[in-house]
């Protein structure tokens, strides 16, 4: 009984010094009071139990108080550049900080395509259907609405639709045509580009995020043809890989597009189908986007006449690229915040 | 959308390439291949034979001991336990060391072996219907006969089962995604159209699908009233009733051939309806007649909460917006979708219905979501099926059913076709149109950078059931009845486009003036703040945009001004979030355990507020974008954490082209964005020149508890539309550089502990000012000092730099300056000189 008296004592003082008051709750000296049990003779255990235990629940108290407490700090003079008595706080050293590699990447894309004389635009986080689907010739109740799972708001449009989480960045296209519309007078092409955050409501596993970045690519002037579009998405490919690289494009269907293609770049990773590739498997083939031909419906929706001026557009996710570069195994780290993950960019 | 290749070879009439080779091509041409399945392997043991002697085994009363011929020099034995087994019969026998063709996909596959049943030697077995995965049938063992064959196709002993039937086959499963806009790629006739296409060749229909015979008299054996009492919605409708029906297993070739198609053998009724659905795309049913109820069937909206069990077994509670098929007393049915139990095709039935229908896509695809079914009926219907060739699907069905069950035409054909307009009767098998449409050659050349000619054009298009008219420049064209995605000139730019070959059109980048294109003034400023945070040891972090409402509680904000999802997966996405920092926060914690001490986390993000910011951005909610960053280090350091962010913030700033004011926070705000801050411990940030940047400062205790972070922590909330502005304000910041030393003193000045630096600061800085012909002066803080003993003052220490642009400066001369601002400082705050 002494013995967990003068530990209590002893646990006590410790408590008073150390900062992580939790700590003494796995102190040493604690658990030994705990297991000494064994032995104390019969006749006084179950008093020696319960003072320990009492001990315990003391200790307990103290800590969850000293959790629980709500101090109100003073305050402060919020002009001084620093505290009464203390210097100036020191700045993180700069090898310290990182870029996102997400961002770090829409930097580099963004300038390749405006040295390809594209503007950049940025997206929302909040639109209405109108933008994500009817001026992109989905008209209400059509069923390619469905391939893209969208975010709904509870709140409502204007029209009494809800609003969505754009699922893709096409969502700017019917408002870059326009805000450009005035090039094509003088004889200019709209060009654009948006890369941003677009939403899918989807489970989330290492190959699929519900929050994501693609970049948009919409390019509209008179005389514009299919081949234009295979030969702008290789030359930026080239340019973003370094290396000549084969292209070819297959068949798809968006209701924005027509025709609409599905585009593939030979594997930049490995010589000639390599079986060992970790990023083409040896397909010697990476399908990176979709792309096609503007839609005649959404060159009108933005009031451009279909007969007089033809386009392309194309949109490309943005992690995969960046993936596929540092063979990232888990595309949820890219949200995830962990320092562990960021510095390595 | 599963092709069976043999099923295509049968429809075409030239030799296709290597399946690889094939792929490739409908890849490029066609759409996106997503698997290729083998059933040859499958198969390949699989051999056709004939039971020669059958005993009953001699210990087992239910087992035969069979002799069978294979082909081979000798007689097999096979033990079989089936009932239907006699000598005579032609059988299916898989021999041992073959695999049972139902176990082949299964992680342990059954092989076979010869083995002694109970005395007797058995080589293999003798496969039923299920053991083939045919059917479900394993009554009995699979029988041969005659008509259970494929046309042009003999018995013989040892003769391959899976080549007899057609089952060495490969199926090529292509992407439903990329058939959202062509209805009548769901059929084994529309695919083989396209490949004959895109090989350069005329396809040839069968003759079934483009010409009607004459349909013999019905025997007028029972009644039948059909209505339509939603034309809108249903835009065709066909009943027609039939008699003599015998349910019965259908013939073994049309089990081999659903199999092949991806489907599975019922009975011969449904197989047939299923049958003329995965060859035409037109989905079909039928319905027990003598289950209906008033000897009625038709189509019509439900009524709002009726009931119906379909044949899945389930009951669902109907909306006023479903299209049903009914009897007289109710609904029977789901329009396009699923038919209903009570009117299912039994054993029993002798009497049928058979339909063929056109629903609405938009409302078929509604109620699928409504009631989450979906079926290969509804994968047809909801991509829009043409009506026009609805009585060709009939006829095929017809005469399948009449030859497979032995039906009769009991009743006339009840045909209800709604449309405006009726100039496509002249020529019934191409879509509707006033008249044939134009294209010009230049059109479609100028959009795929190509030099065709309007014969090559015309070929590519007549090919795949097109009917063109052509002259130099231009042609006319009517698109085939099951087009329904031929619409506008650009469609047959693609029809062209991609018959022709897209990887064979011209690369050629786009001519372009020598403009350069210009900035975006928000991506280079965020490029920028970036660029300096980076170095300024911060970590760039990106966080959803929606958050669980716990995050923003625990960061004391409204939740009632989020806006909400309605449909999120997960409560962790129930909200927008309303600020960045609460996200930021939320990963302070993670990041101490995994053992980094000290760091700073910021993001340049959105939020919404649907208090303050619901439609003010062109109708819709306002975004607003933050620079949000969180510091913290697990070891205190000295004085308050707020003064690292204002160090941190002041040299973001500097580094961006700026000075900033920091005002104490002198009113209680209510807003989500300043919910999470100590407001005595933080400021609010502005340039010089009044333009507001957002708050830095210490966090509320309980916000320090909710999301566990160090006490040593502070943050800054910036807006980025006040930063992109002072970004890009033009300021004249260069003073030119003096001939002459400088010289520095500091002036130490004790005040009352409630006099803010600032005011001292600026004193001293006015009088500076008044100082400044001539001469460059610069103040910088030194030391605030406090004694241990007296908080009611401190001493503020200021160094003071002066550089002159005329002469060498003496100490007294700076001196006289301090004096002067001594002097003032007495009189505005009461400092002393210390």
């Amino acid at each position: 009984m002494d013995k967990i008296e003068s530990t209590r004592q002893f646990l006590l003082e410790l408590y008073d010094t150390i900062d992580d008051k939790r700590q003494v709750l796995r102190a040493p000296e604690l658990r030994e009071l705990l297991s000494g049990i064994r032995n104390v003779p019969k006749d006084q255990r179950a008093e020696y139990g319960q003072a320990v235990n009492e001990l315990r629940q003391e200790l307990e108290r103290l800590v969850s108080a000293h959790e629980d407490r709500q101090v109100e700090l003073d305050p402060i003079d919020v002009t001084a550049p620093m505290d009464v008595n203390s210097s100036i706080p020191e700045l993180l050293p700069s090898t310290q900080g990182s870029k996102h590699p997400i961002t770090a990447e829409i930097e580099r894309i963004s300038a390749i395509f405006n040295r390809m004389g594209y503007v950049t635009e940025e997206s929302r986080e909040i639109d209405d259907q109108y933008h994500m689907f009817e001026t992109l010739n989905f008209p209400k109740g059509h069923p390619a609405r469905d391939d893209y799972d969208t975010f709904m708001t509870e709140e409502k449009d204007s029209s009494g639709d809800p609003l969505i989480a754009p699922a893709h960045t096409s969502t700017m296209q019917n408002r870059v045509l326009k805000k450009y519309r005035q090039n094509l007078e003088k004889g200019e092409a709209i060009a654009a580009i948006v890369p941003d955050r677009v939403f899918r409501n989807e489970d989330l596993d290492a190959r699929h995020e519900h929050t994501f970045y693609q970049v948009e690519g919409v390019y509209v002037a008179k005389g514009v043809h299919a081949g234009m579009l295979i030969a702008t998405l290789q030359e930026f490919l080239q340019e973003y890989y370094g290396k000549k690289l084969e292209v070819r494009v297959n068949p798809f269907y968006f209701p924005f597009t027509e025709p609409s293609f599905e585009f593939a770049l030979s594997c930049p990773f490995c010589e000639e189908k390599n079986s060992q590739c970790k990023v083409c498997g040896g397909e010697g083939w990476i399908e990176l986007l979709g792309c096609g031909m503007i839609h005649p419906n959404v060159l009108k929706a933005a009031d451009i006449d279909p007969n007089e001026y033809t386009g392309f557009a194309f949109g490309c996710g943005i992690e995969r690229l960046i993936m596929m570069k540092y063979n990232i195994e888990d595309i949820r780290h890219f949200q995830s915040a962990k320092l562990d993950f960021l510095e390595q960019f | 959308m599963k092709v069976s290749l043999n099923t295509i070879k049968q429809l075409i009439d030239f030799e296709l390439p290597p399946v690889d080779e094939l792929v490739e091509r409908i890849n490029a041409q066609l759409g996106g291949v997503e698997e290729i399945i083998s059933l040859s392997e499958k198969y390949k043991d699989a051999k056709i034979v004939k039971v020669v002697e059958c005993e009953k085994h001699a210990n087992a009363d239910k087992l035969s001991v069979c002799k069978i011929d294979d082909g081979g020099d000798e007689l097999t034995q096979v033990v079989c336990g089936a009932p239907n087994v006699h000598a005579g019969m032609w059988a299916v026998w898989l021999p041992p060391e073959s695999i049972v063709p139902s176990t082949f996909d299964d992680e342990e596959p059954f092989k076979l072996g010869a083995r002694e049943l109970r005395g007797e030697m058995s080589h293999g077995m003798l496969a039923s219907a299920k053991e083939l995965a045919l059917g479900d049938d394993h009554n009995g063992i699979v029988e041969i006969t005659k008509k259970d064959l494929p046309a042009e196709k003999e018995l013989s002993v040892g003769a391959s089962f899976a080549e007899v039937f057609g089952l060495d086959d490969t199926i090529i499963d292509i992407e439903n995604k990329m058939f959202t806009h062509r209805p009548d790629l769901f059929g084994q006739l529309g695919v083989a159209r396209e490949i004959a296409g895109i090989f350069g060749y005329q396809f040839d229909d069968p003759k079934w699908y483009y010409e009607l015979d004459e349909q013999p008299e019905p025997s007028n054996s029972f009644e039948l009233k059909s209505f339509n009492d939603c034309e809108e919605k249903v835009s065709r409708l066909m009943f027609v009733g039939m008699d003599n029906v015998t349910i019965a297993p259908s013939p073994l070739w049309l089990q081999a051939k659903l199999v092949s198609m991806g489907s599975k053998s019922i009975n011969n009724v449904v197989d047939v309806t299923n049958y003329v659905m995965l060859m035409t795309s037109q989905p079909t049913h039928a319905y027990d007649y003598d289950k209906l109820r008033g000897e009625s069937i038709g189509a019509r909206m439900a009524n709002s909460g009726e009931k119906i069990t379909l044949i899945n077994g389930k009951s669902y509670e109907l909306s006023s917006e479903d299209i049903v098929i009914a009897d007289a007393e109710g609904a029977i049915g789901l329009g396009g979708i699923m038919g209903g139990s009570d009117s299912e095709v039994s054993n029993e039935t002798t009497r049928i219905v058979f339909e063929c229908a056109n629903f609405d896509m938009y409302t078929v695809r509604k109620a699928s979501m409504r009631y989450g079914l979906f079926t290969d009926a509804l994968t047809r219907f909801n991509k829009g099926q043409s009506m026009l060739m609805n009585p060709y699907v009939t006829q095929f069905a017809l005469n399948m059913l009449s030859e497979l069950s032995g039906a009769k035409l009991a009743t006339e054909i009840y045909d209800d076709l709604k449309t405006s307009d009726d100039s496509w009767r002249a020529k019934p098998t191409v879509i509707p149109m006033p008249e044939a449409k134009e294209i010009e050659r230049d059109f479609i050349n100028s959009r795929l950078g190509l030099d065709l000619s309007v014969d090559d054009m015309m070929k590519l298009v007549t090919n795949v059931g097109f009917e063109c008219e052509g002259s130099v420049d231009s042609f006319s064209y009517w698109a085939p009845a099951w087009r329904m995605d031929i619409q506008d000139k650009e469609d047959v730019v693609e029809e062209i486009g991609r018959l022709y070959g897209f990887d064979k059109l011209p690369r050629e980048l786009p001519a372009r003036s020598t403009k350069p294109a210009q900035l975006n003034e928000s991506t280079s400023a965020k490029q920028s703040i970036r660029e300096k945070l980076k170095a300024l040891g911060a970590n760039e972090v990106l966080t959803y945009s929606f958050v669980h409402e716990d995050v923003m509680k625990k960061s004391d904000q409204d939740v009632n001004q989020a806006f909400r999802l309605s449909n999120a997966l997960s409560p962790d996405l129930q909200y927008y979030r309303l600020s960045v920092l609460p996200s930021l926060l939320d990963k302070v914690h993670a990041n101490i355990k995994s053992s980094h001490d000290e760091f700073i986390l910021y993001e340049i993000g959105k939020g919404h507020n649907k208090k303050y910011h619901t439609d003010d951005d062109e109708g819709l909610p306002g975004e607003m974008e933050f620079v949000d960053m969180v510091y913290t280090s697990k070891k205190p350091k000295s004085g308050a954490a707020y003064y690292h962010v204002r160090n941190l913030i002041q040299q973001l700033c500097l580094d961006l082209g700026f000075t900033l004011r920091y005002k104490p926070v002198e009113e209680e705000l209510d807003y989500p964005v300043t919910a999470p801050f100590d407001l005595k411990r933080s400021a609010l940030l502005e340039t010089q020149d009044g333009v507001f940047i957002g708050m830095i400062g210490e966090l509320k205790q309980s916000v320090i508890k909710n999301f566990k972070l160090p006490s040593y922590t502070a943050a800054a909330t910036l807006d980025f539309e006040g930063l992109k502005k002072a970004i890009h304000t033009e300021r004249q910041t260069y003073l030119p550089l003096s001939k002459y030393p400088s010289v520095s003193q500091d002036l130490s000045l004790k005040v009352s502990s409630d006099v803010s630096f600032d005011s001292l600061f600026s004193t001293v800085s006015d009088v500076v000012s008044e100082e400044s012909d001539n001469r460059s002066i610069k103040i910088d803080p030194v030391a605030i000092y406090q004694p241990a003993d007296d908080h009611t003052v401190k001493t503020i220490t200021l160094r003071i730099t002066v550089s002159d642009h005329e002469k060498t400066l003496t100490d007294r001369d700076v001196s006289e300056i301090l004096n002067h601002a001594a002097g003032r400082a007495l009189s505005t705050v009461g400092a002393v000189l210390s």
